[in-house]
């Protein structure tokens, strides 16, 4: 029986800006099992990260602002939390890593200072421990070397820092590991290794990965279960398997169009025709409608709810795929529709 | 780096003196003096030779720690100028502490609730700060606290009254080493308003900085991974962001030091606190060349120390800062 580690709910991070009001994040639905994988996809300014700073609680409120909806983290909801509460919960619970390990250390502290602190901030050991714990950590990421704790990040290079931030995000065994384009900024042989490593780690302490990516690729080789975003909405949601070979909503099916395939030569790559709405002024309607191409009268007037499909945790918003009729009869919270 | 600086410094302070308009032995002997007499006293000292030799000589003095010696009071300057030197050093250092203390927190203060009343009202003082001229913030203090008020003392370094026999001539270390804590406790009463005169303007400039600098940190990516890290608001501010943003800062501390000097010879005078920048102002008036010179030379020398300091700070603040090694 596998249990549910984060369940987000209805959630909506909404940024209040001198130009008006940003939708960010509006009622999405994800949740990841313990010793889970899942990919969150989308094209960029979906909302990926504001979802996983969420969880975090490290979206700057203001001019952030929780609209609605909760993040349950092993049955605690987060948004109710103090901020002496939260830290106990970053870094412990939850850590994360970032799209650019360039900047993501701080320049002026060596590996290990920076290292030994993530570990003293939760569990109560001494210095002479806790640096052993960090250079255990970072043999755990492939670096063997112990001359690196005496390092300063400039030192190296971005491959190892991505290592050193996963060594240190995994120093306090947090339950959930939360990766934003972990992969993004480096070379294709790094970004392999980078994989497999975050891999081993999910596999050997079972370490649940919420992967965020705009790339397919990865997530057909990390991911177990896909939810893709677009416009701060989540449109579909499908374990690995079926997404690919079985695309419901007219954006995923898009996004996997526009993958390079090697054995299929065209001279041009496909693209999804048009640009994300603006996201101070989201269509009424379906949000995907001014770039679908199966577009109908309903698009355009009523928002889609997240349409049941018939196999399973199977979910699509769009119009295709159920009937208004169904969404009137929607079950009482969820937005959730079974057909 | 330092000796060309020196000797650079050496030339224009020379200069300087030299195109003074009027001439010492006449202000010395005053203006019914022979013709005559003025001549020979100029010959005597030294003042007779060309100005080139003139420089050298000076040089060769400064090298062998001799400054020159006083025209008017006929000691040598280098044995008169310590006190007023422990004087100046004593208040600079004051005003720098209270103007890096002030300004770093009310910077940080701004940055930390940007946007918001405390932001603006931090930087409404500010502006003000950097707008104040020293002389009419030094009579104003002076007018309220003192003679208004009458909570603090306006003039001097010490009440005379005690009889404070200085040893090192800088007062707070002498009362210490004498266990004397009345005298020290008036010292410190008798240094707060002209400290706070000659600190506002680099304490405001350090706040701006200060600001500035913390808001562009704040917003980098290694502040929110140590925010990731479950860290206290306070160690992220004091410890990760305020190293980083240290560098701006410590340069306008550099910068402002160098005019802190030079508003020390106004705070002196509106105090009358016996400091370099009285014992040159009074020289300047009477024409006494050596003691201009080996005061304005060791102010600037205290500037090029400074700034050494300063550099050798960046260095250790951020490690990517090597010297030599380019
Ligand atoms: N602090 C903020 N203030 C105002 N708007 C914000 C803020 N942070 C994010 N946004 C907006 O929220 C939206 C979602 O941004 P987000 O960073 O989550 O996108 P993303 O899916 O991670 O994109 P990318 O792939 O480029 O990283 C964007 O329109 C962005 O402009
Ligand atoms: S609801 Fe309509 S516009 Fe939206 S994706 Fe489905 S078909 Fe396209
Ligand atoms: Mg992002």
């Amino acid at each position: 029986m596998t249990k549910t580690l984060l369940e987000i709910k209805e959630f909506k991070m909404h940024f209040h800006t001198d130009k008006g009001v940003v939708k960010a994040v509006d009622g999405i639905d994800l949740s990841v099992n313990e010793g889970e994988v899942v990919g969150l996809v989308g094209e960029s300014g979906c909302g990926k990260s504001v979802t996983s700073l969420s969880v975090m609680g490290l979206v700057p409120t203001p001019p952030g602002k929780v609209e609605a909806g909760s993040i349950q983290l092993a049955g605690r909801d987060l948004t109710r939390l103090k901020r002496r509460e939260w830290r106990q919960v970053r870094g412990n619970e939850v850590a994360m890593i970032f799209q650019e390990p360039m900047t993501s250390l701080n320049p002026v502290f060596t590996v290990g200072s920076q290292m030994i602190e993530a570990i003293r901030q939760h569990r109560q050991v001494g210095k002479k421990e806790a640096r052993h714990r960090a250079g255990e950590a970072l043999r755990e990421v492939g670096i063997s070397r112990d001359s690196i704790l005496d390092e300063y990040p400039h030192q190296l290079s971005g491959g190892m820092r991505q290592r050193v931030m996963i060594a240190m995000a995994m120093v306090c065994e947090p339950k959930l590991l939360i990766a934003d384009e972990p992969t993004t900024a480096l070379d294709v042989t790094i970004q392999a290794q980078i994989l497999d490593l975050m891999r081993r780690l999910n596999q050997e302490k079972g370490t649940a990965i919420l992967m965020i990516t705009h790339d397919l690729g990865v997530v057909a080789e990390m991911c177990s279960r896909v939810v893709v975003m677009y416009a701060g909405q989540v449109v579909e949601e499908a374990d690995v398997n079926t997404l690919f070979s079985n695309p419901k909503h007219p954006y995923t099916a898009g996004l996997l169009r526009s993958i390079p395939q090697l054995d299929k030569r065209s001279d041009r790559l496909y693209s999804i025709p048009g640009n994300v709405p603006n996201p101070r002024q989201m269509p009424t309607g379906c949000r995907f409608a001014p770039r679908c191409e199966h577009v109908q009268s309903i698009c355009l007037d009523r928002e889609p709810p997240l349409f049941h499909i018939t196999t399973g945790d199977h979910t699509s918003r769009c119009w295709l795929h159920g009937t208004e009729k169904e969404d009137v009869d929607r079950d009482s919270s969820r937005d959730v529709v079974r057909s | 780096m330092l000796i060309p600086v020196l000797i650079g410094m050496s030339i224009i302070t020379f200069s300087i003196v030299h195109a003074i308009p009027g001439d010492p032995a006449k202000a010395i002997l005053g203006e019914k003096a022979t013709p005559e007499a003025v001549a020979q006293l100029k010959e005597s000292m030294g003042l007779g030779k060309p100005l080139f030799i003139q420089y050298v000589d000076y040089v060769k003095g400064i090298l062998s720690g001799d400054l020159g010696t006083s025209f008017i009071t006929k000691t040598s300057v280098a044995e008169e100028i310590g006190p007023y030197l422990a004087a100046t050093m004593e208040l600079s250092f004051a005003a720098m502490v209270i103007a890096v203390f002030f300004g770093m927190n009310l910077g940080i203060l701004a940055a930390w609730r940007h946007n918001t009343g405390v932001d603006y009202t931090a930087m409404v003082i500010a502006i003000i700060g950097v707008s104040v001229p020293v002389f009419w913030l030094g009579l104003m203090e002076q007018w309220v606290f003192a003679q208004d008020l009458s909570w603090l003392p306006s003039n001097g370094r010490i009440d005379a009254r005690m009889g404070f026999e200085p040893i090192t001539n800088f007062y707070f270390i002498d009362a210490l080493i004498q266990g004397d804590f009345v005298a020290f406790g008036d010292a410190f009463r008798h240094i707060i308003l002209p400290a706070v005169a000659l600190g506002t303007i680099p304490m405001a400039y350090i706040a701006r900085m200060t600001r500035s600098s913390m808001l562009e940190v704040m917003r980098s990516d290694y502040i929110r991974t140590v925010r990731a890290k479950g860290v206290s608001e306070f160690l992220i501010i004091y410890k990760h962001t305020l190293r980083n943003a240290f560098i701006p800062i410590l340069t306008v501390f550099g910068l402002q030091m160098g005019l802190l000097l030079g508003g020390a010879i106004l705070t002196e005078t509106i105090f009358s606190w016996p400091g370099i920048g009285r014992y040159v102002y009074e020289a300047i008036n009477n024409r006494d060349y050596p003691v201009i010179q080996s005061g304005i030379l060791i102010i600037a020398f205290i500037f090029v120390m400074i700034n050494l300091i300063v550099d050798l700070l960046y260095a250790w603040i951020d490690p990517r800062i090597q010297y030599g090694k380019e």
